[in-house]
């Protein structure tokens, strides 16, 4: 026998969300899902929540289980269970509650819509298929099996604090037509995306992709949109300038220089942001934990910048 | 008990304190590590954002270099960790790539074969059984009565199956060396969150809040301080903590500690003695504690 | 009142091509009690079928042929010949909007074989296709926003039918529970199919004939009912789909003895033969006592592939069998069974997407339909996998055009709102009201349970009596349920309650259209009429509401280029 924590929230009956228990008794290999739907038509059928496919492809089925976001159709109920015999379900964070366990998702649809989410073509349509090699295909694979569940919306670690960020979702449908080689925009899509809200408002916290059910993996999708960005020459922003001053400093010294680094990154002339950094600077070397004005290299250095050298040649 | 240390590129710098006190705690536990100081930063995932390419090649380099001294590596950094594991993960799922990446390894006179040495963090070792003895042998100072709230740092958790912890949505191997070194753990949601480090100049009102409300909640739990495994999320939580404090209107003062300080002090070293006193954010009221 | 041009009802792929097709001339709504990127197109996992080519040399031709005989003769010719024919340039239009199909080396888009397709015509995207056409199509769904409007999550009831022209829908918002009368010139439904009524099926919780049942009950007959195809492989009691595409790749087809058993039904074509085919006989070997532990379950053998190759070409489905029942593919054989999958019946239209309502092909003013909903028909007694992708765009593109035309050509017409509005409010209020004691979950398990033993993939006139029977007292039991949640905020639980009225009434009709039709073809297996009956049954059927009770007629198939034969693989 489980106890079923829910979150409810029903605001014709009370304003406010409150817990109710369930217990049931799991059946053998019975998805979070299953448990769902049968304590919906066995015990209170105005438990509320999305669902659709019940086969991980619809994305509609996306909660909060035991404090993290997944499919609950593709979890068995058994594998949920903690601290004895309960599981908690919650409505999907980051977005605000309609009834029990169904959220709204306008501003998560909206932030797709933001980014283009549609091919803009490099060329006129010919007779036939564009072609496109499976390598470049390849490239934009990953993203495309994104089903916009909203998993990695839900416990994204920016969105809980900044809901001006566009999120990994939206970033992640945004390097499927950065990468996409039949697609005409790509400086005009890693410009937009560059702006604040975009990508380097990513805090590499990997939520996204420990919560996505899908191979989408939104992390390494934004940082290869970010790759493009530099390769674009799109680097007129803080974040951009930053993996610069890194990448300058490991290729000369082979390790980060903790005194440029802060300096390159808001920009030589950004003398706003140079004031903002001198509290936090002062405190430090008044401490004592400004590293050496005279930076040393790792042992072996050369090798470190043959190896740059090398790879720009390929 | 010998390892290869890869120190990461603040332990030596912003956070010298981190390098000192891992020192003695290796000193005070009897465990050789042998600094790998031909070994390039690991990225630190900035590096890939620019050259992936290079990124991996570097590490790969660490790993070769590891390989050639038949030592495990030993990280002190969460992120050192997490971007290491994930170069490793890479490289070897991927026999092509790992030809790409040997080919430019090898004019240095290096190659990484793979399979051959582990890459850990310095928390992983103490939690083998071995460490886990080895503390319990040679704690001096039990930490009666200091209530320390873990940070992991999310580098060392997530993608879950890079990290070496069980549970990456409930880790358990810094309390648990918490307990043995006589500390009481405080258990609090934000412990397996981001610090935000890593946007801290790019957006540092979003920043400062991730760390401000990891900051509130292990307070509001009742911690003494805030133990982290990475010299980044110190920075954000230590170096920081007054920006935050001026952004919410609010004084925490609390203590941010490194991991490996918190050994030693049970080892019995003296505050002093772990440059406790280089921290933003004075450690003073944690005196009292740990006088008994 | 809302008013728009066009209201298209479904938002899967027919739908959503009918919408593209429009938006550029009209005012274009488009209404889904899902949000459009879940609709159940999304699930089709293996291809999309298209002479291209890019494989091996390939014609219309070819596919016409393989289509006739896949659909045991009971398609209509000229439609299927159009649409074979329209195949590729569609394919080619669904990658210009930027669908992400696999690649040949040179750059093509990728083919593969599929069962019952003589050559490999079958256009994929890994094992996902359909969720990657969906996807493309709701990516131009949202860079047309301004000239279409997405209804999401708003529930469709009733079809306003004024004696011979269709002025709109009556529905209401999900969210709120507010009912609205939706006026327009033209009404598209692209509502997709009935698989729900089983218990094995798998359908999306979605599936469950609204869109059918409410043309029904405007008047319109339904077309080809009792032809349900049966996926052989389906996981085992949950019905989850395994898509075809890894018996494409050469996966075995096991019984309890380890034998690929298919050698005694269909000797060439094996695994590879039409999925009615291997349904039958996955159900012969069970019921013969051969299934895996002597349970209704067969094995899907991929081990022989090797890890690599089913990584490449078949990552979900290796994920699903891990996810849904903890067995890896890679390790251990799948175990499935029979799951009722595609509704080969629905809303009869002529080629275009105009729907009919009689034996004659007479037209209903201003109502289309496409996609699963509808029967051309194109699949005749059982469709060829790839094929309803391929039926879903055709014919929402052709819906999309007609309807277009014809409301170019019309201005609205007048609507009466209390009216239309009053029959479905006083239907919420009836089961609002409601007090007795049945249980709609029992009665909705009874419905799938009787109609999966009863009216599954073997029937006989015993057992289709008893079911249509069943039927009728659940439908009286129906009359004395009772709802839970009183609220009009997202009210879940009372739209399954109105789906479980409409699975009833198909549920009753595809019994009596099995009963009727005294002969075995396609997806329908009468055991105590096991063989085809051109003579007689060469026909398709149609189902009307006649006073209360069902009446079924029919009307002759269009035979242009190929007589029937014996349909053997």
């Amino acid at each position: 026998m489980a106890t079923f924590r829910i979150k409810r929230y029903n605001p014709e009956k009370q304003p406010e969300p409150y817990y109710e228990e369930f217990q049931l008794d799991i059946p053998q290999g019975a998805t979070l899902l299953d448990c769902m739907n049968q304590i919906k038509w066995t015990l209170d059928g105005s438990f509320t929540y999305r669902m659709s496919c019940r086969s991980a492809i619809c994305g509609s089925c996306a909660v909060k289980a035991n404090g993290h976001a997944l499919l609950a159709c593709q979890r068995q109920a058994s594998h949920l269970v903690k601290n004895g015999d309960t599981i908690v379900l919650e409505p999907l964070g980051n977005m605000k509650p309609i009834k029990d366990l169904v959220v709204d998702f306008k501003p998560f649809w909206d932030k797709i819509d933001k980014i283009k989410p549609y091919l803009q073509p490099k060329t006129r349509a010919p007779e036939k298929e564009r072609l496109q090699s499976p390598e470049q295909f390849k490239r934009i694979d990953d993203s495309s099996t994104c089903i916009m569940c909203g998993s990695c919306y839900s416990d994204c670690n920016v969105l809980e604090v900044n809901d001006k960020f566009l999120g990994p979702a939206a970033l992640a449908k945004a390097q499927r037509f950065v990468e996409d080689s039949r697609d005409g925009k790509t400086h005009e899509r890693v410009k937009e995306l560059s702006k604040p809200g975009g990508i380097w408002d990513c805090t590499h916290c990997a939520e996204c992709v420990e919560r996505c059910p899908k191979p989408a993996r939104p992390f390494d999708r934004i940082k290869e949109v970010m790759t493009v960005a530099l390769e674009e020459r799109v680097t007129n922003n803080t974040g951009a300038r930053h993996a610069i001053s890194f990448t300058k400093s490991i290729k000369s010294s082979g390790r980060v220089n903790e005194n440029t680094l802060p300096v390159e990154s808001v920009g030589y002339f950004n003398v706003k942001g140079l004031f903002d950094l001198l509290p936090v600077g002062l405190r430090m070397l008044f401490k004592g934990k400004i590293p050496p004005i005279l930076h040393k290299s790792i042992d072996d250095v050369d090798d470190v910048k043959r190896i740059f050298m090398e790879a720009d040649k390929e | 008990m010998k390892f290869a240390l890869f120190t990461g590129c603040v332990a030596k710098g912003a956070t010298r304190e981190l390098m000192l006190s891992t020192t003695r705690a290796a000193e005070g536990l009897g465990i050789e590590f042998v600094e790998m100081k031909s070994a390039a930063c690991c990225g630190a995932g900035v590096l890939s954002e620019k050259t992936p390419l290079v990124a991996d090649a570097l590490n790969a380099r660490t790993f070769a270099i590891a390989e050639e001294q038949e030592l495990d590596v030993v990280t002190i950094c969460s992120t050192c960790q997490g971007v290491l594991k994930k170069t490793e993960c890479h490289i070897d799922s991927d026999p092509g790539y790992k030809k790409k990446i040997n080919h430019l390894l090898e004019e240095g006179g290096h190659q990484y074969t793979g399979g051959k040495i582990k890459v850990k963090h310095f928390a992983n070792i103490l939690s083998t059984e071995e460490g886990l003895n080895l503390l319990r042998e040679k704690v001096k100072r039990p930490l009666a009565g200091l209530k320390a709230a873990a940070f992991y740092g999310c580098y060392v958790l997530r993608p879950s199956e890079l990290s070496l912890y069980e549970d990456s949505d409930n880790p358990t191997g810094l309390e648990q060396i918490f307990e043995i070194l006589g500390a009481t753990p405080v258990y609090y949601d934000s412990r397996t969150k981001c610090c935000g480090f890593p946007i801290v100049m790019m957006n540092k009102e979003t920043s400062h809040d991730m760390a401000g409300n990891a900051l509130i909640d292990a307070i509001e739990s009742g911690a003494d301080c805030v133990v982290t495994g990475c010299p980044l999320c110190h920075l954000s939580l230590d170096s920081y903590q007054p920006e935050i404090e001026k952004m919410n209107k609010k004084g925490y003062s609390v203590p941010i500690l490194h991991l490996p300080q918190l050994v030693a002090l049970a080892l019995g070293y003296s505050p002093q003695e772990l440059e406790m006193d280089k921290h933003i954010v004075s450690t003073a009221r944690l005196d009292k504690i740990l006088e008994g | 009142m809302i008013k728009h041009d066009v209201v298209i009802v479904g938002s899967g792929l027919a739908g959503m091509r009918a919408a593209l097709e429009m938006c550029k001339d009209l005012d274009v709504a488009i209404l889904s009690k899902v949000y459009p990127s879940r609709s159940h197109s999304g699930a089709a996992q293996g291809g999309i079928a298209a002479a291209l080519g890019n494989s091996e040399p390939d014609s219309w031709e070819e596919h016409l042929y393989d289509t006739v005989k896949g659909g045991d003769f009971l398609n209509d010719q000229d439609a299927v010949e159009e649409y074979v024919k329209a195949a590729p340039d569609v394919i080619y239009e669904l990658e210009h909007f930027g669908c992400v199909f696999s690649r040949t080396p040179d750059g093509k888009i990728a083919q593969r074989s599929f069962g019952g397709h003589s050559k490999p015509r079958a256009c994929f995207s890994a094992d996902r296709t359909g969720h990657t056409i969906l996807h493309a199509l709701h990516e131009q769904l949202l860079k047309h926003s301004k000239s279409i409007k997405i209804y999401s999550e708003w529930y469709m009831h009733s079809l306003i039918l004024d004696g011979d022209r269709c002025n709109g829908v009556v529905v209401s918002d999900i969210r709120t529970g507010a009912v609205e009368v939706m006026q327009a010139r033209a009404v598209i439904f692209a509502t997709g199919g009935y698989g729900r009524v089983f218990n094995i099926t798998s359908n999306a919780f979605a599936g469950t004939a609204d869109g059918v049942m409410a043309a029904f009950r405007a008047g319109i007959p339904l077309e080809d009912a009792e032809f349900v195809q049966y996926h052989p492989s389906g996981l085992y009691r949950q019905g989850i789909l395994f898509s075809e595409a890894a018996r494409g790749e050469g996966a075995y087809l096991l019984n309890g003895e380890g034998e690929r058993f298919m050698e005694q039904y269909a000797p060439s074509r094996m695994e590879l033969a039409p999925r009615d085919i291997v349904a039958r006989a996955a159900q012969s070997e069970m019921d013969a006592g051969r299934g895996v532990d002597g349970k209704d379950i067969i094995h899907l053998d991929l081990r022989h592939l090797g890890e690599a190759r089913i990584m490449e070409r078949l990552p979900q489905i290796r994920q699903l069998g891990i996810d849904f029942i903890g067995v890896d593919c890679v390790k251990d054989p799948l175990p499935i069974q029979p799951t009722a999958h595609y509704s080969m019946g629905g809303i009869p239209t002529d080629k275009t997407g105009h729907v009919i309502t009689d034996e004659q092909g007479t037209l209903v003013n201003g109502f289309f339909a496409a996609g699963e909903c509808a029967c051309v028909s194109v699949h005749g007694a059982n469709r060829l996998g790839t094929n309803s992708l391929l039926d879903a765009v055709v014919f929402g593109e052709r819906a999309g055009r007609s309807a277009l035309t014809y409301a170019n050509a019309v201005g609205h017409a007048k609507v009466n709102e209390s009216h239309e509005k009053t029959k479905v409010l006083e239907q919420f209020e009836n089961i609002f009201q409601q007090n007795g004691s049945e249980s709609y979950n029992d009665i909705r398990d009874e419905m799938k349970t009787v109609m999966t033993e009863n009216c599954g993939v073997f029937r006989d006139e015993d057992r289709l009596k008893v079911c249509i029977d069943t039927i009728q007292k659940l439908r009286e039991r129906y009359k004395r349920g009772k709802v839970t949640d009183k609220g009009k905020v997202f009210n879940s639980e009372i739209y399954e309650i109105i789906e479980l009225g409409n699975m009833l009434g198909m549920a009753e009709i595809i019994a009596t259209a099995a009963l009727a039709r005294q002969e075995s073809r396609g997806g329908h297996f009468r055991t105590d009429y096991p063989k085809r009956d051109d003579e007689n049954f060469l026909k398709h059927s149609l189902t009307y509401p006649k006073d209360g009770e069902l009446e079924i007629k029919y009307k002759p198939v269009v035979i242009t280029k190929h007589q029937p034969a014996e349909r053997t693989y």
